[in-house]
């Protein structure tokens, strides 16, 4: 297993985001989880990239523990140096792109890999060049994030995140801060990466993509799964109410 | 005396305006960044404390800021037998740390401003490539908080040029107090309007050497 | 109702004419139908003028100029200046006259302001503290020495003044804005002698223990008034009623306050 989180839960204040998820994924897998706003499914995403700390449960990544619960139920965070090699087995690529917008695209990719891995400079050079090219950014290089459009904005952050040579990937609504005619060269690199046998998981409104991309649908809402499946089934004939309701909201 | 007399024995005392000018500088703008960390401190009774400071310092003007570091030891200890400060001498020492702990207090609002406007995703990408919280600060927060605070860091330098004349309350002999000095003696206006030239010349350099400083910075938005 | 409108309309006309006809006499003749005299001090310079224990100016010089003004039949205020710019303030018009333990300056007589017979010799000495075993002026040779800025002791050390053979030997001169800077500087140990007019060495040193003025008399000099320039009438009327008060004794009086000053007065000896 890449990742399993067991019985995740998590409240803001009264509000119980996180009714004891649990997820694992598998090498090669790729999972969407849909939703409605506010079903926690962006949560989960933070949860996993210890953006924001767990009230109980546990996660690991490629069996090493990385959150742990002793029997009175308190929650444990590794630190030091095991949590640095857990950080590096998963990248994040955000709604909001947060490209570092005083770095080149090129820095950008290369910065992490160079002086938090402490990874040879001519190879970081190369892999973060060869990503460019497969974002078809190649010519993009020495521009400032600001030059560029949304999509590649986008795009730029995919390749940074990959620059670090993650066992996963999680896209938090890598689409949904782009205008329309730009989702699709986003999309296409992320169904490219899934057709190299990428681990993502992947939060998305877009329907169709996560029906054509994924290997399981996961469906959340009110901070628990509902249903998941193989995208055929959760999408073709959805067994909850709950599914059918959302899902039927998006067709046309 | 002549114009030209005048400009030159002003010129003297303009050493000493530069020194105050710079060693401020010097001192303030590395303790307002540790200022502006204690205010932003989590601890309660650090980040109080250092409002509490940072409010006197403010609020007060900085001539009796520049009396109390100067006099406010030697009077503080005078009636004491176990120790006893005498004022300085060289009133360069206490002119600048007057300005430097005054100056720090205003860079580290504007530090504070600077920092907490930043997008909060700007941590959260750092902290998810794995970017220590050292990495974080130097590498990715600070050169754009940099970039957002320099024209309010323009305003203060040059407050501070002009400023400097105030350390003639305490007996500095610099520009401006010399100034005074030929204008009493001669009973002439002409100092205070070398006085002012020199101010703007000054503040003129300052001007264009932060302009450029803005400008390198403007490869991005 | 009319009527009574009309009488309003009246009185304001009258009014305002009174108004305009006060302001033109004031500024035309400046001189008996001036109502008010204001008096510019150093609000920081006793025992000539100084802020009282009750909060309000008094000082050998206000108490002088109070009487003429009694005398004179005009009302009577003091306006502190800032020394430093006390000429700059005389001719804006902020006040009628310098008067305030002032020194006549060659250099103020060549600017053009009009200036009143001297009435005080006053004599400049050094101020040092008692245990440093300074005796002369000349044991200050490489000593730091304090001045107040805007007095005739700051002008005497200058460059071009008659003490600057004796400022050249000082290691350094600091110039303060006011005298107790200068003591304070003197007393915390800053600076090794103040160099001050003879009277205010002598009050301090009288009030403070530990302080003793170097017997030597360094640079003679006299007070006067000064008054802007053309003000020669506004002068004389001064000198006038100031003489008076020394013909019946007010004058005496007065200067009977003030100990510290009393053998320097030029119109009493």
């Amino acid at each position: 297993m890449i990742l399993e989180m067991d019985n995740i839960q998590k409240s803001f204040g009264t509000l119980r985001v996180l009714r004891n998820i649990s997820l694992s994924v598998d090498a090669g897998e790729v999972v969407s989880i849909i939703g409605p706003s506010g079903s926690g499914k962006s949560t989960l995403l933070r949860c996993a990239t210890f953006l924001e700390t767990v009230d109980s449960g546990t996660i690991s990544y490629m069996d090493t523990p990385a959150v742990t619960m002793d029997e009175y139920g308190n929650i444990n965070y590794v630190s030091g140096a095991e949590l640095r090699r857990i950080k590096s087995y998963y990248g994040l690529v955000f709604q909001q792109f947060n490209l570092f917008p005083h770095y080149t695209v090129l820095k950008n990719v290369m910065d992490a890999p160079l002086h938090v891995q402490k990874r040879d400079k001519a190879e970081v050079r190369e892999t973060a060049l060869e990503l460019l090219r497969k974002m078809g950014l190649a010519d993009k290089a020495d521009a400032y994030p600001c030059q560029l459009s949304g999509g590649q904005q986008q795009r730029v952050a995919i390749a940074r995140a990959l620059a670090t040579k993650p066992e996963i990937l999680f896209f938090d609504e890598p689409t949904s801060a782009l205008d329309p005619e730009l989702t699709g060269e986003v999309l296409k690199v992320i169904k490219q990466l899934a057709e190299e046998d990428m681990t993502m998981v992947i939060v998305t409104h877009e329907m169709p993509f996560a029906r054509a991309v994924s290997d399981r649908v996961i469906f959340m809402d009110g901070g628990v799964i509902v249903e998941q499946g193989a995208p055929e089934a959760v999408f073709g004939d959805p067994q909850q109410e709950r599914t059918k309701l959302f899902l039927r909201g998006y067709e046309r | 005396m002549s114009l030209w007399t005048m400009v030159l024995k002003m010129s003297e005392g303009l050493g000493r305006t530069c020194a105050i000018f710079f060693l401020t500088l010097l001192f303030s703008v590395p303790l307002g960044m540790i200022v502006a960390f204690a205010r932003m401190s989590k601890n309660k009774v650090i980040s109080g404390i250092t409002r509490f400071f940072i409010s006197i310092l403010r609020g007060t003007p900085l001539m009796l800021q520049l009396l109390a570091v100067t006099y406010g030891p030697y009077y503080i200890t005078k009636s004491l037998d176990f120790i006893s400060i005498s004022v300085a001498r060289n009133k360069l020492i206490p002119v600048v740390v007057a300005f430097a702990i005054n100056y720090a207090a205003y860079f580290a609002e504007i530090y504070r401003g600077g920092i907490e406007s930043m997008p909060v995703g700007q941590y959260e990408a750092a902290e998810v490539l794995g970017y220590t919280k050292t990495q974080t600060f130097v590498k990715i927060i600070l050169p754009q908080v940099i970039k957002r605070i320099l024209p309010s860091i323009t305003n203060e330098v040059i407050t501070l040029v002009k400023d400097t004349s105030m350390a003639f309350t305490v007996s500095y002999q610099e520009m401006f107090t010399i100034g005074k000095q030929i204008a009493n003696s001669q009973t002439s206006f002409m100092p205070f309007v070398v006085a002012g030239v020199f101010y703007f010349v000054f503040n003129a350099i300052v001007d264009f050497g932060m302009g450029k400083a803005e400008k390198a910075l403007d490869y991005y938005q | 109702m009319k009527k009574a409108l009309s009488l309003i309309l009246a009185l304001i006309l009258v009014l305002s004419l009174a108004a305009c006809g006060n302001k033109d006499d004031s500024s035309a003749a400046g001189l008996e139908e001036t109502p008010t005299f204001i008096m510019g001090i150093d609000p920081e310079y006793p025992p000539f003028s100084y802020l009282g224990d009750d909060g309000s100016y008094t000082g050998f010089d206000v108490e002088i100029c109070k009487a003429a003004c009694e005398k004179l039949g005009w009302s009577f205020e003091v306006f502190g200046v800032n020394w430093d710019d006390k000429l700059v303030q005389l001719d804006a018009g902020e006040c009628d006259c310098i008067w305030s333990g002032m020194t006549i300056l060659e250099s103020m007589k060549e600017a053009g302001y009009v200036l009143s017979e001297p009435y005080y010799d006053n004599t400049q000495v050094l101020l040092v503290k008692s245990d440093s075993g300074f005796a002369s002026s000349a044991d200050l040779s490489g000593k730091d020495v304090a001045v107040q800025l805007g007095t005739s002791g700051e002008a005497l050390l200058s460059e071009d003044g008659d003490l600057a053979d004796l400022a050249a030997t000082f290691n350094s001169i600091v110039t303060c804005d006011s005298f107790l800077k200068c003591f304070t500087e003197l007393d915390g140990g800053a600076v090794d002698a103040v160099f001050v007019d003879l009277p205010v060495a002598a009050a301090y040193a009288a009030e403070n223990e530990g302080f003793s003025i170097i017997n030597e008399q360094l640079g003679a000099e006299q007070y006067g008034i000064a008054f802007r320039s053309g003000d020669t009438e506004l002068c004389a009327a001064i000198e006038g009623a100031v003489a008076q008060l020394v013909s019946d004794g007010t004058y005496a009086e007065i200067a009977e306050k003030y100990p510290d000053i009393v053998n320097n007065l030029l119109l009493l000896n």
